[in-house]
């Protein structure tokens, strides 16, 4: 094909149409002029009410105040609208507002605001939004207009102060958003529903948003670095390289493929940021259908646990990240992602050669010590689409590692995603094995701990582990901050052993700037929120 | 006209063959060659190609070498091996496909012209509605209809086939209705009606030389569209997965991004496999359409000689 | 992906719903049956799609399987009212429709005919830009392939022809962007227009929503030039696979008419063959085109699909295969029932128009 390097100079040329026009027309790239941010994400909704996905709340960050927010470079809640928030009786936490705060259409935000935008979020409890992260919040109330205080079901939560910097806690509008229905977003943009670092100037849904700064923004984040930026839609990760490379985007953030990121790493003119990620990908095991599982012809816990551990000291997750992912992805040897408070790696010291590496005499061992003979049949399914398109590479290169231990036989099979997500669970386990992922709610440990080992988790594979859930109930209402960690830590420790899941590869947020773009990097923490506000050229 | 000749010069391709003369021949045999390499190909799949489809190495998006003469994947398939096992998939969906929608379009068509009123009307409705639904809904549907969304071989080939199917059999439908109904007041049909001959006997075989008429041309659309479809259910992530089976389409998706980073390799065989494949069998079927329509057939000397009318012609301008 | 080659002996008479009318049916009845069978027929695709739909699975799954247990999805999808009896809700939504409410998209929040109105425009424009590359190219050396016809001018181009077409459109614009905007750097990767002329367009008070005709009437002309060299690639690759069909439909028809008697006889009086070819031939030849031209309508919405994604260009096509990922009902509806209406009236004019040039074509 055609060799990209040195394009740019090409590029300029293009940007030279008759009269001059081309540079200003072109757009972006050229000095001056707004940063142009390119992503792949959707929005779907603007309203919080109505979406719970990564491309809508990338947007929500930006113009809506939240009362915590983390400032860049931590994912700790601090106050960012509020002056003070903490827990002022056990089920109460009370938040006090800074006074005087505007909304961009000039009306008053007060508490008023913040307790109709609870109300609201568990009063329309929409199919597609959030309202399940406020499960904990019994009632709010607003004593006064600056004073907010949350009632919460269960004393001492130590994840809602997270809870109030999630999709679940932008503040909205009162005069504009409406109480009981999603709200459309012309009706948000007229209306002008923005108290955040930026205010929208020209929306164009999943085509383009024009923000301006937000000057009367007064929060943690501090004003904005520039005064206008432009997120581009993409629908094609390729078009977004080529246009980064071309100088006609700024900024390039979600999703580009490993071999995007790997070829851009060698331009000159932009520069690959890479900070730590939320997502993880593992493997869920049923505890009814799985190999020896509890309803099979042949149950025993004892055999399954030992196919669970083989398939542990067999995968090279190293190999899966370097060869399918090119470093974008890391191994994930734990079920709490490093850079989370408590995350620690229990998965390396028991599993494979101690290192991170496979062990194939370990697996032979383990198997035969609990008297598995012959090799395993695995009945793998993972899906095609919805964890982007490598999940086809990343799980043939399983196959193939466990096929060549001799312990296993691999059948893999792929199932297009809504199928998927519905016979994943049916029959009590269509899917005795099966690739899933997750991206976090909000950057709190538990929230890789409570939705998967505790009893009722959301994979429905018929695990439960007392002791574990006896752990998982306790950190959550911990004070002690040490305490807490050591709890978060001992879990993990514990389910190493029973491997509910097996993980294997952390995501990392990767984000492609021109050289002449400030501030980037500094963005990319473990909040997992991309603040347009850093940027500056 | 079809007495005396042997039946292997009879066969299609052999007749028109003998017809064909220049550039046309040139033409059509370019295009029997390319489309008999690519059945040859796909039945000798496992001498030709020195590793079998869904073999991975650990040598990901290498460059053409010894081991790998057109270089791997990013999932670590071998580029040459994929491109050879692909003619077997493509085969596959074309048989499918083609066997299905000639069977139900040329019945419909026959029923709905010979039977005409109500049932006549009532096709004619829905076919034309048909002829306007976006096949890649229908191909997503099919495939989870068919397989609850498995991309495995067996559920990708099928739900290819009767997308393309469903979206073809108002071709067929159309062509073979048209002429059905036209026969059908033709005086011979109508005298034999009269008589009590057999009038479907005769509007068939009427109907079956026309139709072998315009069959090689939709034939050939039909296999055509076959392979852009399926490459277009891969573009969705509805296609053939890779560890079930090599498909063109699915490896040239994937290699987009790798030919906006300059590496080539990944998409150009299976991108020209395609071209290849479909360039091959239009070639094959638009020359023989061409020998088979007097209009379009090459004139020995323009304007000098024109072929007499043929039977042929006088149906066409009937 | 879509039928790109036409069908052989493509005259109006073939294509038509055809029956010799015996007792001479009079035209005007001819086009009223005619115009009436638009219904059924949108009726018919809206039935199909709805029904086809509810077994692909529901919105809330596609949104959410990943992150919600099966029994919270089931009673999501309870609330939603999915979960109701299927033709409780197509009755429903065919009252709906009837009132002209065809409701809102429910994975992004759009008014559907607010939808159809943003995308609909920018793939109508794509058409238009990819009608134009396909008639400059497909008649012009149609014609050329038919005057030289048997000679190498002639298989050079019928080979390229087919070549256009075998080229998947993904791939061709892969490398049209390959070669035009990343080595000589002439035209710009992907998008409608850059993002400045984005926002002015965005900002006028009514606009059409064909960006070059907003571009003129707003008398911008450095975007109406930032617009052109944006509309020049996915043309292109739209516009080729139309050539190709065209080109072959042009040359089969002036060859068809080159033999016909009456140009013969110029032929024997001695007119020369190009002007035969410029004066003659060309004119009846043009008939079939247009008409197929209109029934191409359907085919190019089709091949828009891939188009639209591989050149970022926000249109129906690419807006149907997001909906459709993403089980938004409500939307795919929308768009196929526009489609349906587009489709339907065309093939009613194409047949009005067949009726008018032939007679024997009636009801």
């Amino acid at each position: 094909m055609v060799a990209v390097a040195g394009v740019s100079l090409l590029a300029l040329t293009a940007c030279t149409g008759p009269a001059g026009g081309g540079g200003s027309s072109q757009g972006g790239g050229a000095a001056g002029g707004p940063i142009v941010v390119g992503t792949t994400d959707k929005v779907t909704f603007l309203d919080p009410a109505g979406s719970y996905d990564n491309g809508s709340f990338m947007v929500m960050n930006q113009i809506y105040p939240f009362l915590l927010n983390s400032s860049p470079g931590s994912a700790d809640p601090k106050p960012d609208m509020a002056v003070s928030a903490s827990f002022t009786s056990p089920t109460e936490y009370t938040v006090k507002l800074k006074p005087g705060l505007k909304w961009a259409n000039g009306t008053a935000l007060d508490s008023k605001d913040v307790k109709f935008s609870f109300d609201r979020m568990l009063k329309i409890n929409d199919a597609n939004g959030p309202a399940t992260l406020l499960g904990n919040l019994e009632s709010v109330s607003a004593p006064d207009a600056t004073t907010v205080v949350f009632k919460l079901k269960l004393g001492n939560d130590q994840t809602f102060p997270q809870v109030l910097t999630s999709p679940a806690a932008p503040i909205v509008d009162d005069t504009v958003f409406s109480p009981t229905k999603v709200t459309d977003d012309d009706t948000i943009i007229k209306g002008k529903s923005f108290a955040g670092q930026f205010s929208i100037d020209t929306y164009k849904k999943n085509e383009l948003i024009a923000f301006k700064k937000n000057p009367s923004y007064q929060g943690l984040l501090g004003p904005a670095k520039s005064d206008s930026v432009t997120l581009k839609y993409y629908a094609d990760s390729t078009n977004m390289k080529l246009d980064i490379q071309k100088g006609n985007i700024d900024v390039a953030w979600r999703s580009m493929t490993a071999t995007d990121i790997d070829s851009l790493k060698s331009d000159k003119n932009v520069r690959v940021d890479i900070g730590p990620g939320g997502e993880i990908r593992y493997i869920v095991f049923n505890f009814d259908t799985m190999p020896f599982g509890a309803k099979t012809a042949t149950p025993d816990a004892a055999k399954a646990l030992a196919v669970r551990q083989a398939m542990a000291d067999t995968i090279d997750r190293k190999a899966i990240a370097d060869q399918v992912y090119k470093g974008t992805y890391l191994p994930l040897y734990s079920f709490v992602p490093q850079g989370f408070t408590g995350a620690i790696e229990p998965l390396k010291k028991d599993y494979g050669d101690g290192n991170g590496a496979p062990d194939l005499d370990k697996a032979k061992k383990v198997l035969s010590d609990a008297g598995v003979s012959g090799p395993v049949t695995l009945d793998l399914q993972y899906n095609p689409d919805h964890y982007g398109s490598s999940s086809g590479d990343e799980y043939a290169a399983i196959k193939s590692q466990l096929e060549a231990s001799g312990l296993f036989k691999v059948n893999l099979q792929s199932t297009e995603w809504v199928s998927y997500s519905k016979q994943r669970t049916a029959n009590g386990g269509a899917y005795p094995l099966y690739q899933l992922g997750w991206f976090p709610d909000y950057s709190d440990a538990d929230n890789y701990l409570t939705p998967f080992f505790s009893k009722d988790n959301f994979l429905k594979n018929h695990y439960s582990n007392d002791a574990i859930q006896k752990l998982i109930s306790e950190q959550l209402v911990t004070n002690d901050k040490a305490k807490r960690t050591s709890i978060i830590e001992q879990i993990q420790t514990d389910e190493a052993k029973d491997l509910s899941t097996l993980p294997l590869l952390q995501g990392a947020q990767v984000a492609v700037s021109n050289v002449k773009v400030n501030g980037t990097k500094d963005t990319l923490d473990a909040s997992f929120k991309f603040r347009l506000g850093v940027l500056s050229k | 006209m079809e007495t005396k000749k042997s039946l292997f010069s009879r066969l299609p391709v052999v007749s028109q063959l003998k017809k064909s003369m220049g550039l046309q021949r040139g033409m059509l045999i370019a295009g029997i060659v390319m489309t008999a390499a690519f059945l040859l190909t796909a039945a000798l799949a496992p001498l030709i190609s020195p590793y079998g489809a869904t073999q991975r190495f650990n040598e990901t998006q290498a460059p053409p070498s010894s081991v790998h003469i057109w270089g791997t994947t990013a999932g670590g398939y071998d580029v040459f091996a994929r491109t050879i096992w692909g003619t077997q998939t493509a085969v596959l969906v074309i048989v499918v496909a083609v066997a299905l929608s000639i069977f139900i379009g040329v019945i419909l068509g026959l029923l709905s012209g010979y039977i005409g009123g109500w049932l006549d009307r009532i096709l004619v409705v829905v076919a034309d509605a048909i002829y306007a639904f976006p096949t890649l809904l229908l191909a997503m549907v099919m495939s989870i209809a068919i397989s609850q969304g498995r991309s495995n071989m067996w559920s990708g080939i099928f739900s290819a086939a009767i997308s393309i199917t469903v979206v073809f059999i108002p071709q067929y439908f159309r062509v073979i209705r048209a002429e059905t109904i036209r026969l059908k007041a033709e005086p011979f049909v109508e005298s034999a009606i009269v008589v009590g001959a057999s009038s479907v006997r005769i509007m068939a075989r009427h109907i079956y030389k026309n139709a072998t008429r315009t069959l090689p041309l939709i034939f050939t659309l039909n296999a055509s569209e076959a392979i852009l479809t399926l490459a277009g259910l891969g573009f969705l992530g509805f296609g053939i997965e890779p560890s079930s089976a090599a498909e063109w389409g699915y490896d040239l998706n994937h290699a987009q991004t790798d030919a906006a980073s300059g590496i080539w390799w990944t998409g150009v065989f299976p991108g020209a496999a395609i071209v290849l494949t479909v360039l091959g069998l239009t070639l094959l079927g638009e020359s023989m359409n061409d020998l088979n329509d007097p209009r379009l057939r090459g004139r020995k000397r323009v304007g000098k000689k024109k072929n007499g009318p043929t039977k042929d012609e006088e149906l066409v301008d009937a | 992906m879509t039928a790109m080659i036409d069908l052989p002996q493509a005259e109006p008479a073939a294509q038509a719903p055809e029956r010799k009318s015996k007792a001479g049916g009079s035209l005007g009845k001819y086009l009223l049956v005619r115009f009436f069978l638009i219904f059924p027929t949108i009726l018919i695709l809206v039935t199909m799609v709805f029904f086809l739909m509810r077994v692909t699975g529901d919105p809330i799954t596609a949104a959410l399987g990943g992150r919600l247990a099966p029994d919270q999805l089931a009673q999501r999808i309870h609330e939603a009212g999915y979960d109701r009896p299927i033709f409780i809700q197509y009755f429903e939504y065919l009252g709906q429709i009837a009132t002209g409410n065809f409701g809102r998209t429910i994975s992004d929040n759009l008014a559907i005919s607010d939808m159809l109105a943003t995308y609909g425009t920018a793939t109508l424009e794509l058409a238009i830009n990819s009608l134009i590359v396909a008639l400059a190219i497909g008649i012009p050396f149609g014609m050329l392939a038919a005057y030289k016809r048997d000679k190498y001018q002639d298989a050079i181009l019928r080979v390229l022809a087919i070549s256009f077409y075998a080229t998947p459109v993904f791939f061709a614009g892969l490398l049209l962007k390959l070669v035009f905007s990343i080595w000589l750097g002439w035209f710009p990767v992907s998008g409608r227009a850059g993002t400045s002329t984005e926002i002015a367009m965005a900002s006028l008070a009514a606009p059409t929503g064909i960006y070059w005709l907003d571009a003129l009437r707003s008398g911008n002309m450095n975007a109406f030039w930032d617009i052109a060299q944006h509309s020049v690639l996915p043309a292109v690759a739209l516009g080729l696979l139309t050539a190709g069909i065209f080109l072959r439909l042009v040359r089969t028809n002036v060859i068809g008419t080159l033999s016909k008697d009456y140009v013969e006889a110029g032929r024997s009086r001695g007119v020369s063959e190009y002007r035969l070819l410029t004066k003659h031939a060309y004119k009846p030849a043009l008939i079939p085109i247009i008409t197929v031209m209109g029934l191409q309508i359907a085919l190019l919405l089709g091949g828009a699909v891939l188009t639209e994604t591989t050149f970022e260009w926000k249109g129906l096509g690419f807006q149907l295969a997001h909906y459709l990922t993403a089980r938004d009902f409500v939307a795919v509806q929308g768009i196929v029932a526009l489609l349906a209406v587009i489709v339907a009236i065309t093939n009613f004019i194409v047949d009005v128009v067949a009726a008018l040039i032939d007679p024997r074509v009636r009801y």
